[in-house]
């Protein structure tokens, strides 16, 4: 019987000896990491597939500037992106949609900083009208992706587009099935243009799709171009930064109507026109949809790409590494030059946001 | 009591320990064998007491209906079924269910014959010098990673189902509205189950060929010498001897194809909200789903929608153990005959 007892005693001292010993081997290279944090930081910024391009021209260009600097990209997708930041897995959580009111509420110390102003191109795929820059308007949009408009030669299509032959031929609505700002941005402006898409669906990195006949879900926006061209009669939404990706695959891009009922198409200057309604309606915390904007020219689906920060970071020299990339990022002379964002169609903060972010970077702190 | 009968008798117990349950080495053997059971009860307690909250907040209804809605992910979310949940939250995994069940039936459905066919031929139809590269193009495929066959779906298969395949079931089959349907995007039911099957040809072909090699020459000399042709000697007797292994074969075949994500998720057509009806319909899978909606989930700040894509895994596991041991039994059965 003493034997019994002692032998686990025995052991039991041992065990806890050993875990001791490996707390302080853990401790150690702890401290030398402390002592060299100054030189050796590591940022990982993980999150939107858009944003992912961009930063990684950002990364070359920063390196110049900051060569010791490690900075490692993912494309992870925006919701991925906001939870490792949250968790602090991530120092940047890159975003196209801005942190929902209660992940905000929950974690009040994440500041969600606008770099960049993206858009989203409406793409089709109909034989012998793709050059014909089809016209789209909210509500019609609403009307397909909820199965109510299912033909081509619609009436309500129709009426957008006097004068155009359309084929007498099943619409195929192509959706994103993984989660996307895409998705958050284009639901968003069905439920802004349509109170009825608002009442049933509503927006979200993914939504509820309704069922349609013919409808597909495709990966990625890699996978939204390839399955629009791969089918005729096919409609969907890409990010803008595909752009050169819609031409080659020779897909129409669709005018969309604006607030005012007018027709455009993403460009600078309708990207621009659009924001600039919305820049002094712009809260502190700068979460805000530049959705279905005011203004004759202005195009009614751009958004603000946001890195995603916790303001409490672990470290001084981590807290000021970052502080030093975002802000040469949203920088018109650094990063924000039309060398790195005209390669992602992608449009210059304001200089009013611009501040702002300044402001929100500058809160960032150990 | 005599000292020597005391001394053997201690002895033999001692020998008798050393092979019995306390001897180190047996005891190394059980304590590894032992994880394996060990790590399953553990990632099935792990999921349960993860994903209690949704399991309470969904009910039985998970199983049985059709609709799968994160809710309004950016107002509050409020008490419901006693449980904090996003205004308009619903998850049910009927959709899910079956798509992996009717892919993965149907991908065996192709894979078996085939492998079948491979197999015998390996074994039995060429030369012994032959044999060996032949195997070992088979066991290629079944290393390929899966997102390899998910891009070859996408590229190569999708196109096929959609404008070879589709067309000449409907022309064919005009009678059967599960294959009567032409057009359609090629991305769905059927374009899952065969890259499924491709995926999982190898496993099985492999398998049964090890096995068919192992038959005894004299078995076949047996068969001949009653003279049988070859064809009713693979049949009669070769293929009969091996039944265990081949439906061992076919449940390995099964999880793979149960179990399979990013290939089944880049050609399935991602269904949401309603089941397949006919060979062309999209589908989602459990595996891929989970995988496609946890970007998503993360943005759920209640936890329900996690939690029931974890919900949504312990239904994944739950029928591949299922149909693990009906499998089995269905071995068992077949070994005694």
């Amino acid at each position: 019987m003493s034997d019994g007892t002692l032998l686990p005693r025995v052991t039991r001292a041992q065990f806890l000896k050993s875990v001791s010993l490996a707390a302080v081997g853990l401790t150690i290279p702890g401290i030398v990491g402390a002592a060299h944090a100054a030189e050796d930081v590591t940022i990982l910024e993980t999150g939107s597939s858009l944003l992912y391009p961009l930063f990684n021209l950002w990364v070359q260009g920063y390196s110049k500037i900051a060569p010791t600097l490690r900075i490692t990209t993912q494309s992870t997708g925006s919701g991925t992106g906001i939870a490792q930041a949250i968790k602090g897995i991530a120092q940047i959580g890159a975003s196209d949609a801005y942190m929902a009111g209660p992940q905000v509420k929950k974690n009040p110390t994440m500041l969600n900083i606008p770099l960049a102003i993206s858009a989203q191109n409406i793409i089709y795929n109909l034989p012998g009208l793709n050059g014909s820059a089809l016209n789209m308007s909210g509500p019609v949009l609403a009307g397909i992706y909820s199965g109510k408009i299912t033909n081509w030669n619609d009436k309500a299509i129709a009426a957008l587009n006097p004068g155009v032959a359309l084929p007498n031929h099943a619409i195929l609505p192509i959706h994103r099935t993984d989660g996307s700002g895409d998705t958050f941005i284009f639901t968003q402006y069905l439920s802004k243009s349509t109170p009825e898409w608002a009442s049933s669906v509503a927006f979200g990195t993914t939504v509820s799709w309704p069922a349609v006949q013919g409808g597909i879900g495709a990966i990625g926006n890699p996978g939204m171009v390839q399955t629009a061209a791969q089918n005729p009669y096919s409609i969907a939404y890409v990010g803008v930064s595909f752009l050169a990706q819609i031409q080659a695959a020779g897909l129409g891009v669709s005018p969309l109507q604006n607030k005012a009922g007018k027709f455009v198409l993403p460009n600078p200057q309708t990207i621009v026109a659009a924001a600039s309604g919305l820049i002094d309606s712009t809260p502190a915390d700068q979460r805000i949809s530049l959705i279905f904007a005011d203004g004759e020219m202005a195009y009614p689906i751009i958004n603000y790409e946001y890195a995603i920060v916790d303001s409490k970071q672990p470290s001084a020299a981590l807290a000021k590494a970052i502080k030093g990339l975002l802000t040469w990022a949203i920088d018109p002379t650094g990063g924000s030059t039309g060398d790195y964002l005209s390669k992602v169609h992608f449009v210059a903060l304001p200089d009013k946001i611009r501040m702002q972010s300044h402001a929100r970077i500058a809160t960032i702190a150990a | 009591m005599d000292s020597t009968s005391a001394g053997l008798a201690r002895s033999a117990v001692k020998a008798k320990g050393r092979r019995g349950p306390t001897n180190p080495f047996r005891m190394a053997l059980i304590g590894l064998a032992g994880v394996i059971p060990v790590v399953i009860a553990a990632v099935l307690l792990f999921l349960v007491v993860y994903a209690w909250p949704a399991i309470r907040f969904n009910g039985i209804d998970f199983l049985l209906t059709k609709t799968w809605d994160l809710g309004n992910l950016y107002a509050d979310p409020v008490p419901r079924h006693g449980v904090l949940a996003p205004i308009g939250a619903t998850y049910g995994c009927l959709v899910f269910v079956a798509g992996t069940l009717a892919s993965s039936f149907l991908a065996l459905l192709v894979a078996v014959p085939v492998s079948l066919g491979i197999a015998v031929f390996l074994a039995e139809g060429v030369k012994r010098q032959l044999r060996t590269p032949f195997a070992i193009v088979v066991e290629l495929l079944a290393v390929v990673p899966s997102v390899v066959y998910g891009l070859w779906g996408i590229i190569v298969l999708v196109p096929i189902a959609a404008h070879i395949i589709a067309p000449v079931l409907a022309a064919v089959f005009p009678f059967i509205p599960f294959l009567a349907q032409a057009g359609g995007s090629g991305f769905g039911l059927l374009s899952s189950s065969l890259v499924l099957a491709l995926m999982v040809i190898p496993v099985i072909t492999i398998t049964v060929f090890d096995a068919l090699t192992r038959i005894p020459k004299e078995a076949k000399e047996a068969a001949y010498a009653l003279g049988t042709t070859k064809f009713e000697m693979v049949f009669f007797t070769m293929l009969p001897m091996i039944r265990p292994a081949v439906i061992g074969a076919v449940i390995l075949g099964l999880g793979r194809a149960l179990g399979e994500t990013m290939a089944v998720l880049m050609v399935s057509g991602g269904a949401l909200n309603y089941m397949p009806t006919t060979l062309m319909s999209p589908i989602s899978t459990m595996a891929s789903f989970i995988l496609s909606q946890l970007d998503s989930a993360e943005q759920d700040e209640s936890g329900l929608a996690v939690q029931s894509l974890a919900e949504i895994a312990i239904v994944l596991f739950v029928i591949t153990v299922v149909v693990n041991i009906v499998a089995r039994l269905l071995v068992r059965k077949g070994a005694s005959r």
